[in-house]
């Protein structure tokens, strides 16, 4: 096996027995432990000064001695340097390459990617968006954030796959939904890829024109969302109401963690051929068994561009412990939502995810976006700031929400009805109390 | 070839060749007021209302090559969105022409470039071969340069000073409506801009910061501020040169006119619509668009590109 998958055995990989995965995960370990502990000061300072000789990893449990970092650290590297060369990246030759970013409350993190990089990553993760079923020839819809890793890799994939593309003028926000909706209108792709708040406001924008979304995605076949995590039900909702044959959904970050789901929706599949996923324990730090909800903590697996390992994304996620019906061996996993945005009711660690899984089962309540509202002190109850659906009695409603919460988590639920989120909390699934009040909706 | 506008609604596009493009120009350049009187104007009234009509999403602007690979929604705000679709052919020769702005306002080989402005803006998806499928070398790849884009949002001028901190790009391209709060940033944090920029390029499709504005920005910034001028609809760029202060065209890539609205005035007497024909657009041409940036043509002489016929404005 060549250090990178060709076509060919690519298609083979994604069914091969765990063990031999694991051995080939090992092996691309180890070739970006060396790689790091010799062209990067970041890691070769960090593996020095904690005794850490990457010859000396010979499994995974050693692996799992290798120090963690994350986006905080990241920050205070390039800060002291003044420079986005925080010494976690290699400079190809002038011309092969590109900076992007993450942002975040923190601060901005720059990451660059070459061509090769580009390549690598998005030649895998073509994979995925045939599985979802584009074509060549087909006519795919792409946002175009250049800031963001995805849109390089898109940028592969449509050339690899031989799909033709169109680009709404603007960015992946909510507030561009009109503008995405007149190209889907107009330019009639078959394939949509898009950030999954992005698609609620679409959702919100053919509402307002009173557009039906099915008519308006009559020659969509296929969705791809990113961005925030879609329950089960919202799939299934999202699908019907857009009318299209499906809609998968992806994980990813620039740092280099890539899963995506195919047909049987049965959770992530983790490409292995270009990250490594652990979980770990936030408070011990030491790797979680298949099942249990943790930080994603990733290492990519691609010795060029900027190379994160063992980088503690600061997601809550799980490995999930099952196999997918597809075949595939590429283990399973789920991300629920960033740690940030986890609150604390009743003593007990819920995220956004949880209480739309718990809403979900009113039908009148799929999809309708939502958020919550977090104290930064004690909270013995949760604070719901909700869409009124376009049916149903929102006291009777919230009632049953109530009831819903309470069984689910033992908590009492007080909500807030409006009649569309304010825009400035447009995709925001957590909202501080601080910023809230004085707010009317 | 005397007549309509191959390009106008009453002709079928079908007509449309890449002789017929050739001998426009060959027309252009020998008999230019032959080429004005008789062949109409191409206005964005006129492609949103074809659009309107006829339902094609590229107004009629069709030609009998094969459908090109990317499209993108303009920036115009139109009774309905307009497109241009680019074949591989076209994203070469546009990328080439950002190259050639790039080297104008003295980027190179090494140099960081920084963009603040949407990915959809030919500013940001020339740069580079990685932002635009089927886009074989952009502006950054034939000059090998680092490019970095922004978002185009106001309200991530934060992100754009972290950008100039960071990667101090040599020169930062800037929409002209992040012009303000990127400067309220850099005033917020008592910045010296100068530090870490060299040059700064404004931009916006359809218009020209105004000189006096300029100026006074520049003041404030404590850099130099460049201009450029972008008529998406034509596929057009054109950079103000730093040398001789007006903006360049090359008459490889465009034919560019600036017809007197009232009748006997001495041509080039007062700022006039430019009027835009673009040579490498095959798939979905603009011949003679006339466009909503305002300039006046001056004759070719500057050292730094000799033959070069200038705008100012």
């Amino acid at each position: 096996m060549s250090k990178h998958a060709s076509a060919g055995s690519r298609k083979e990989m994604d069914r091969w027995p765990g063990d031999r995965v694991e051995r080939y995960q090992l092996r691309a370990l180890k070739r970006v432990l060396r790689y790091a502990h010799q062209e990067l000061p970041f890691y070769r300072e960090r593996f020095d000064r904690m005794g850490v000789a990457p010859d000396k990893i010979k499994t995974l449990t050693d692996f799992a001695r290798v120090p963690m970092f994350t986006k905080k650290d990241a920050l205070a590297t390039q800060r002291q340097k003044k420079s986005f060369q925080a010494g976690l990246e290699k400079l190809d030759a002038p011309g092969n390459g590109v900076l992007c970013m993450t942002s975040g409350t923190l601060g901005t993190s720059f990451l660059y990617l070459s061509k090769k990089w580009a390549a690598i990553r998005g030649d895998s993760l073509a994979r995925a968006y045939r599985w979802g079923g584009l074509r060549r020839g087909m006519r795919m819809l792409m946002a175009a954030p250049a800031w963001h890793s995805l849109a390089v890799q898109e940028t592969r994939v449509i050339q690899r796959i031989g799909a033709t593309c169109v680009v709404p003028w603007g960015t992946f926000l909510p507030q561009y939904a009109p503008h995405f909706l007149d190209t889907i209108l107009d330019v009639k792709p078959a394939f949509v890829s898009i950030f999954l708040p992005m698609l609620y406001a679409l959702l919100a924008e053919c509402r307002r024109r009173q557009v039906s979304p099915a008519h308006a995605f009559k020659n969509v076949k296929a969705v791809l969302v990113v961005g925030a995590p879609m329950t089960p039900r919202s799939r299934v909702g999202l699908k019907k109401e857009l009318g299209v044959t499906d809609v998968f959904e992806g994980l990813g970050n620039p740092e280099g963690l890539t899963a995506m789901e195919c047909r049987f929706h049965a959770g992530h599949h983790i490409f292995i051929d270009c990250c490594y996923v652990e979980i770990v324990d936030p408070t011990t730090r030491l790797p979680l068994p298949a099942g249990q909800r943790g930080n994603v903590v990733i290492t990519s697996l691609i010795p060029h561009g900027s190379l994160y390992l063992r980088y503690d994304t600061e997601d809550l996620g799980v490995v999930l412990p099952r196999q997918c019906k597809c075949g595939r061996s590429w283990p399973l996993m789920e991300v629920y939502d960033r740690r940030a945005n986890t609150l604390r009711v009743a003593g007990q660690e819920i995220v956004p995810y949880d209480v739309r899984l718990c809403l979900e089962a009113l039908p009148e309540l799929v999809n309708i976006p939502f958020a919550l509202i977090r104290s930064e002190t004690k909270m013995d109850f949760l604070r719901l700031l909700i869409q009124k659906p376009l049916t149903g009695n929102v006291t009777e409603l919230g009632m049953r929400i109530n009831g819903l919460i309470r069984e689910r988590f033992g908590f009492d639920c007080r909500e807030d009805w409006a009649e569309e989120l304010p825009q400035r909390w447009k995709g925001v699934t957590v909202i501080e109390e601080k910023d809230w009040r004085g707010t009317h909706v | 070839m005397h007549g309509a506008n191959p390009m106008s609604p009453s002709k079928s596009p079908s007509h449309f060749t890449l002789r017929t493009l050739r001998a426009l120009r060959a027309k252009a350049v020998r008999w230019p007021e032959d080429f004005a009187a008789t062949v109409p104007l191409m206005t964005l009234e006129g492609l949103v209302s074809e659009k309107m009509k006829s339902g094609d999403v590229y107004s009629s602007r069709r030609t009998k090559r094969p459908s090109p690979k990317v499209a993108f929604q303009l920036e115009y705000d139109a009774e309905t969105p307009l497109y241009v679709a680019l074949d591989s052919n076209e994203l070469r020769r546009y990328a080439e022409t950002l190259r050639r702005c790039w080297s104008l306002f003295g980027i190179a080989k090494g140099d960081r470039v920084g963009i603040f402005d949407y990915g959809t803006s030919p500013i940001s998806y020339l740069a580079s071969s990685t932002f635009t499928p089927y886009l074989e070398r952009g502006a950054a790849d034939i000059l090998g340069c680092l490019p970095i884009c922004n978002d185009g949002l106001a309200n991530l001028s934060q992100r754009a000073v972290d950008i100039v901190k960071f990667v101090r790009p040599r020169v930062l391209f800037l929409r002209t409506d992040c012009l303000q709060p990127f400067t309220h940033e850099i005033g917020r944090g008592s910045l010296a801009l100068s530090s870490w920029v060299e040059t700064l390029v404004v931009v916006e499709n359809e218009g020209v910061l105004p000189r006096a504005e300029r100026d006074a920005y520049q003041a404030k910034l404590g850099v130099p501020i460049h201009r450029m001028m972008r008529a998406d609809a034509a596929m057009f760029l054109a950079p103000e040169c730093p040398r001789c202060g007006f903006f360049h065209v090359w008459s490889d890539l465009y034919h560019v006119e600036a017809p007197q609205e009232r009748p006997g005035q001495k041509s080039g007497a007062q700022p006039s619509r430019l009027v835009i024909t673009n040579w490498f657009a095959t798939s979905r041409p603009a011949i003679r668009y006339l466009s909503h940036v305002n300039g006046v043509l001056q004759p070719a002489g500057c050292p730094a590109a000799a033959g070069a016929p200038r705008i100012s404005a």
